[in-house]
């Protein structure tokens, strides 16, 4: 195990600091925007993760690469956020498609898909959002995502099941609204 | 048929999640229900969609915007953290400066009270507490000069009395043979 002592003055970490923010900051902002569906909310909590990410920097264990703990640390993050500051999505909020072209419609109809699942993830419980982000969003295994939250497989299993029932019944729903 | 004992293991099979012991019966199930193939239908189409979430490409000014307020936080403390440090460092070196220079003086205090009492024992012996006459250095020293005896004597003890009734110290010192 090589854990590395952290000198904030030295340069060369600061450099590696930067370089891992710029390997990891899209992932970061991603899970961020699917976990608050709010992209300001999303920002804050990337910079939130990234800070203390650099004030954990020299206490990390390189060899388990940082991931897994940027995943953990993005979750939390979020769900502080998200408690914090209570943003009500209503189904009206979700766009109708903006007059395809005959070409475009299948691409804007996919579009209008994804829109309603974004929303959808929202009304999920912030856990079972979490499971079916890292899950299904993420593309990370069940052992991955039950080790990030901390929680057994089976565990992890019931919430993704429970958020991808939820998902198509929520987007069933609208599209026949919309339709 | 109620197909609902069947959902949760159909939502997890469509995910890939299903253990392996629990795939072979929901695919026999799968073969002969409709209700359930088209359930799993709709579930691998919503996998695949949240798939598509992960590849929508990000504002590249929401990054950029996130990337520099990092950095300007991070050198605003690294650099804050160093001014802060400076006036600790001085505090700590007018400190130890202090306490080097004040230190032998400190120290001396107590000693001019202390009292030397030359008694003598028998070493391994029980040790009666002696009867002491508190006596200043040099008279213990005149005193064994005096003493009459030319082979090693017996260890003096010598107390030192401090002006603190608590400290007392005792210093056993093996004589020289006098006389020679």
């Amino acid at each position: 195990m090589h854990v590395r002592a952290w000198g904030r003055e030295n340069t060369g970490d600061l450099a590696a600091f930067e370089r891992i923010m710029s390997q990891c900051e899209r992932q970061v902002l991603r899970v961020a925007l699917r976990l608050l569906n709010n992209p300001q909310d999303a920002q804050d909590a990337a910079q939130e993760v990234f800070l203390r990410l650099y004030k954990h920097f020299g206490s990390l264990d390189e060899t388990r690469g940082y991931e897994p703990w940027l995943y953990r640390v993005t979750v939390n993050v979020c769900r502080d956020i998200a408690r914090g500051r209570r943003h009500s999505v209503g189904l009206a909020e979700v766009p109708d498609p903006a007059s395809p072209q005959p070409d475009a419609y299948h691409d804007a109809e996919r579009a209008q898909q994804r829109e309603i699942l974004r929303r959808g993830l929202s009304f999920l419980g912030e856990k079972e959002r979490a499971a079916v982000v890292l899950r299904d969003v993420e593309g990370l295994s069940t052992r991955e995502v039950a080790g990030i939250l901390g929680s057994s497989e089976n565990t992890v299993r019931s919430q993704i099941c429970s958020a991808r029932l939820k998902l198509r019944d929520f987007t069933g729903r609208l599209l026949r609204r919309h339709s | 048929m109620s197909c609902s004992k069947f959902e949760a293991d159909v939502a997890l099979y469509a995910g890939g999640d299903l253990p392996a012991g629990g795939v072979a019966r929901i695919e026999s199930h799968l073969a002969e229900c409709a209700e359930c193939r088209a359930l799993a239908e709709d579930l691998r189409g919503g996998q695949a969609l949240l798939g598509e979430l992960r590849d929508e490409p990000l504002e590249e000014a929401m990054l950029a915007q996130v990337h520099r307020r990092v950095l300007e936080q991070v050198r605003r403390a690294g650099f804050s953290r160093r001014g802060a440090l400076a006036p600790l460092l001085a505090l700590a070196a007018a400190l130890t400066l202090a306490v080097v220079l004040l230190w032998p003086r400190h120290q001396a205090k107590p000693i001019p009270a202390a009292r030397v009492e030359p008694t003598h024992l028998a070493l391994n012996a029980p040790t009666p507490r002696p009867n002491i006459v508190p006596v200043r250095h040099r008279v213990a020293r005149r005193h064994r000069r005096h003493s009459p005896a030319a082979q090693p004597g017996p260890p003096l003890l010598v107390q030192f009395v401090t002006d603190d009734p608590n400290i007392v110290i005792y210093w056993l010192v093996n004589q020289k043979p006098q006389g020679d």
